[in-house]
């Protein structure tokens, strides 16, 4: 199972720069979709780059879908070298996304991200209105079922007030 | 529309998108909009943790089956 709180923790205990991004975002918006995966946008500095090996390195991160015994190093030079990357952890798949589709850098990202306290501490994720637009420009199938209950919650935001 | 990052989308999904919006359970929205943030994603958790459960017992199943 999905250990949310384990991946959430440690990243924020290493002080690791990233926003929540997808399914995960779009349930902390109040989606009621399951989703499998913790996508975030990071911040590509060196340090944060170091911050992320630390957070995540005890989770065993290797890439996803690879062939066992692939030779696969969780390190800062890793990280430089890629931009996103789709990981399977001891706490469940994360993926580690250096820019988002139809919103940009990190930068930018950010900007579009809102505050909520979770887990004990304030954690970063994209507004429904980036998130829609993201969802958008990624265009899958199944992103276009999601983007309609985004725009289900937002009515039903401005109905509720 | 055009992106924060200069990408211009095609409008015409809106129409698909707005098709699916006829077979959302709304309910359900109103029932997360009630809750913490956390208590939204600790339900995810408990909802995947439930369909693992299901997933496991159908593939153990189907191994019995053979």
């Amino acid at each position: 199972m999905m250990q949310f709180q384990r991946l959430v923790t440690a990243l924020r205990s290493n002080d690791v720069e990233f926003v929540i991004v997808g399914g995960v975002a779009a349930t902390l918006h109040g989606s009621a979709r399951v989703t499998y995966d913790l996508d975030i946008a990071y911040e590509r500095s060196a340090e944060n780059l170091s911050r992320i090996v630390k957070a995540l390195g005890p989770f065993q991160p290797y890439l996803r879908g690879a062939p066992p015994g692939l030779p696969f190093r969780f390190d800062v030079e890793t990280l430089e070298r890629g931009l996103n990357f789709t990981l399977t952890t001891t706490e469940g798949p994360i993926d580690l996304l250096g820019e988002l589709a139809g919103i940009g850098s990190y930068s930018m990202v950010r900007e579009n991200a809102i505050e909520a306290e979770l887990f004990g501490s304030a954690i970063h994720f994209l507004n429904i209105d980036a998130l829609v637009v993201s969802k958008k420009a990624a265009g899958r199938p199944k992103d276009l079922e999601a983007i309609a209950e985004l725009d289900a919650i937002r009515e039903e935001r401005k109905r509720s007030g | 529309m055009t992106t924060p990052n200069g990408l211009v989308l095609d409008a015409s999904i809106d129409a698909v998108i707005e098709r699916y919006k006829d077979g959302i359970d709304r309910t359900l929205i109103r029932e997360n909009l009630r809750k913490t943030h956390e208590e939204r994603l600790l339900a995810l958790q408990a909802m995947q943790g439930f369909v693992d459960e299901v997933r496991r017992a159908g593939e153990q199943m189907r191994r019995e089956k053979r």
